[in-house]
């Protein structure tokens, strides 16, 4: 690693990449995750983020590139300050609940009497208090889950790694999740999780850091990614008005969309702009609406970019290739 | 890693010994030991009797095999009245008033009670011989088949099997419809055996007597061997103290044998629970592979040492309880087995045969169960891990004949079988150089089959590689196969 990794960034990974045989995983990967920020890591199946946080936390060798976790590469004693939740859930099934959480807190450095301790007050916590001493076997789904869940934060990591920490919760347990989520991030945690229900990243995170084919095809902060997506503002005008032609002068584009128009906006644009630029032009409005953003649409929007990008970039390569060999 | 290693041998070894299959199996080895032991007693005793006829002319082949019937009686009343002599050809007071009471005309039975046996301990004739109720084979049918009984002082019984002496052949005939039962026929053979020797002698006046006078005259072959050093002085016989080591050898090669094939198990079987239960990642960030293995061989080395302490304890307390009972030569042939045990030439090789036989199978089914997210998928690769553990096993014969046997001196060079063998050689005294070249051998082969788990181990824990993967890496070492990627 050579120099030592400001302690405000836990996790930075540069160029990171990752084959499995002839399959490249991860690609070139670069983005860094700040002290005390809720992170989200989002993309779709198949787009390299388990590998991507497996890779982060030493269980996985990247091909290249480096890993900086806490402040050096993965071992050890840097993996004691943190608490890791895998895509691939399981439990010892002979162990209750109260036993998993105080062998995965011990195994981190806590003494057993704090481990039981903190056990005992996370199961109450997360109303499992009564089935602290049953086995797994005996818990429901969502239960056994939220077990694991408590068994990577029991030994108060500062740094948390959730990968699909919603899948296969129903809502009330997604949000008691969620809740937890805050909860650790207010006592001082940093963390990233993975995940497709893009409302919990927009309710959470700070910063989200997008990935498809193995790339990373956005990184930034919710409004970033709202920018990126490039903003509308839909605006009615009484029928036969062009209000394309009229406000194309002032530097807006604009299409008919059925009984409105739908004005793009530009990154020094916004909805107050395209509104004076209408009624400057003289347009008898009917109606005005800004175009509410969803990370979703953004998620489709870049993912999809990036699958045709993919694609063009795969039929380039075919394409070449048949040339060779012509 | 003291910690780490601890954490997962403790969790391990509690889960193992909390599961009720381990009780089961510390409970009920023993007794299906004891049964396999007891149960050719106990099918003797319990096998109804059968019983039979001869139908003979006159009685000189009736009387034979009425005489060889009443031997192999006597035989087992040897047995039972005392087996350490018995099985050493020696005489002792106890079969001297044995014979002495039979010369005398008593019957087995009573022979036995005046000698000092049990009458209950005596198993009871298996067959005993019955009037003749026709006089040609032609009418045996239906006794044969069942379908008529015969009056016996049981009561009605179905007649077993006849022996027919035919007048005008000379030959003698077995009839039975139990065509497995080898036991009368056997004996029917060596009374006629008997009888034409009897013949034979009486042709040129001979009295079977001299043979009976010959084979006691006959001298003992006794077995010598130098001694020199320090046991120059006790004599050069051949002692029980001098057979014991090869006796203790032989039982520590098949105990290790039978401990690392009971536990082995634990060790694959909690591997497939671990991956089929995605647990792997979890671990994997708490604590560095070699200690999680490390930490899953030490419980089950635990696990092994815990049934050996239960069984230990479990006979010595069984043999202090039973102490009144044991007969003064058992006893002293148990000490001879002790002392033998206890030599450091032997128990030391034993122990570090133990461990390193241990580790080397142990790794094998680590890396094997990290492969695998069922048994059946492990069955697959078990095979070849059984068959290598079985060859040892079929090796304990050959010592038992020849511990000194050159198949045994090379294939104790082999390190999977060395942790076996070497323990049966140690009562021939190899060179030291070469007992400690084989757990030199042992413990490097130990070492390279430990790093080739751990990859393996990671292939199957990390990367989620499967059975197939390992077959298809070990089809491309094979010459001209080609991979199908």
């Amino acid at each position: 690693m050579g120099q030592e990794m400001p302690l405000e960034m836990p996790l930075k990974m540069t160029g990171v990449s990752k084959w499995f045989g002839n399959f490249q995983a991860v690609c070139d990967l670069d983005f860094d995750v700040p002290r005390g920020s809720i992170v989200g890591f989002l993309g779709p199946n198949g787009a390299g983020k388990s590998t991507s946080l497996r890779m982060a936390l030493g269980v996985l060798s990247p091909d290249r590139g480096e890993v900086s976790l806490l402040g050096q590469r993965p071992n050890l004693e840097s993996l004691k300050r943190v608490g890791f939740l895998p895509e691939e859930r399981g439990l010892y099934k002979k162990m209750s609940a109260r036993q998993i959480i105080t062998y995965f807190a011990r195994l981190k450095g806590m003494t057993s009497r704090d481990a039981k301790a903190r056990a005992d007050e996370l199961l109450d916590m997360m109303g499992l208090g009564e089935f602290a001493r049953s086995r797994v076997t005996k818990l429901s789904k969502g239960m056994a889950q939220k077990v694991q869940i408590l068994s990577a934060l029991a030994h108060r990591p500062e740094f948390l790694i959730l990968d699909e920490p919603f899948s296969g919760l129903d809502p009330v347990n997604q949000q008691a999740l969620e809740d937890l989520i805050v909860e650790e991030h207010k006592r001082g945690a940093t963390i990233i999780f993975s995940t497709h229900v893009m409302e919990h990243a927009e309710r959470l995170c700070e910063k989200i850091v997008m990935m498809a084919r193995g790339r990373k095809v956005f990184e930034g902060t919710l409004d970033d990614a709202f920018t990126a997506l490039g903003r509308a503002v839909h605006i009615g005008v009484s029928e036969g008005f062009d209000l394309g032609a009229a406000i194309a002068p002032a530097g807006f584009e604009s299409v008919l969309d059925g009984d409105h128009w739908r004005i793009s906006l530009k990154h020094a644009q916004n909805s107050q702009d395209a509104l004076r630029a209408a009624i400057d032009a003289g347009a008898p409005i009917t109606s005005f609406t800004p175009e509410e953003a969803r990370l979703r649409d953004v998620f489709v929007s870049l993912v999809s970019d990036a699958e045709a990008q993919d694609l063009t970039d795969t039929l380039a390569a075919d394409a070449a290739e048949g040339r060779d060999a012509a | 890693m003291i910690r780490s290693t601890y954490l997962v041998a403790r969790r391990d070894y509690l889960g193992y010994v909390s599961a009720w299959g381990f009780w089961l199996g510390l409970l009920f080895t023993p007794i299906i030991l004891a049964i396999f032991i007891l149960a050719p007693t106990f099918a003797q005793n319990t096998q109804p009797t059968r019983y039979y006829t001869i139908i003979e002319q006159g009685s000189t082949f009736t009387d034979a095999m009425r005489a060889e019937m009443a031997n192999t009686q006597a035989r087992m009343a040897r047995v039972i009245l005392d087996p350490v002599a018995f099985s050493e050809g020696e005489e002792s007071e106890t079969l001297i008033a044995f014979d002495a009471a039979l010369d005398g005309g008593a019957s087995v039975a009573d022979a036995f009670e005046a000698a000092g046996g049990n009458p209950a301990t005596l198993p009871r004739a298996d067959f005993v011989e019955v009037e003749p109720p026709v006089r040609t084979g032609a009418e045996l049918a239906p006794y044969l088949l069942g379908e008529t009984l015969i009056e016996t002082a049981d009561g009605p019984q179905p007649l077993f099997a006849a022996l027919l002496v035919n007048e005008d052949t000379q030959e003698i005939e077995y009839w039975s419809e139990n065509l497995q039962a080898r036991a009368l026929i056997t004996a029917a053979r060596q009374a006629e055996q008997d009888l034409q020797l009897d013949r034979a002698l009486a042709a040129v006046n001979i009295s079977r007597d001299v043979l009976t006078e010959a084979r006691a005259a006959r001298r003992d072959v006794k077995q010598q061997r130098v001694r020199t050093g320090e046991d120059a002085n006790e004599g050069t016989e051949v002692t029980q103290a001098d057979q014991a080591p090869f006796v203790v050898s032989i039982m520590m090669a098949f105990s290790l044998w039978f401990l690392i094939f009971s536990v082995i198990n634990y060790l694959l079987m909690g591997t497939i629970e671990e991956r089929s239960n995605k647990i792997f990642d979890s671990l994997l960030t708490s604590v560095k592979l070699p200690h999680l293995l490390a930490g899953k061989l030490i419980a089950v080395l635990l696990l092994a040492l815990t049934l050996m302490a239960f069984w230990g304890l479990g006979s010595t307390l069984l043999t202090w309880f039973m102490r009144e009972s044991i007969p003064e030569d058992v006893a002293s042939f148990l000490g001879t087995m002790i002392t033998a045990a206890a030599n450091p030439a032997l128990f030391i090789p034993a122990i570090i045969s133990f461990v390193l036989g241990y580790l080397m199978y142990g790794s094998m089914f680590l890396a094997l169960g990290s492969l695998c997210d069922t048994i059946q998928e492990a069955q697959t690769l078990m095979t070849p891990l059984f068959v290598t553990l079985m060859a040892p096993l079929a090796m304990l014969a050959f010592a038992v004949a020849d511990a000194e046997s050159a198949l045994i001196e090379i294939m104790a060079w082999v390190p999977f079988f060395t942790p076996f063998l070497l323990i049966l050689r140690m009562p021939t005294e190899p060179p030291l150089w070469e007992v400690l070249a084989q757990l030199g051998m042992m413990a490097l082969t130990t070492y390279i089959i430990l790093q080739l788990a751990t990859r393996v181990y990671r292939a199957g824990a990390v990367h989620g590689a499967g059975v197939n993967e390992v077959m298809a890496f070990f089809g491309k070492l094979i010459p001209g196969k080609k991979s199908a990627a």
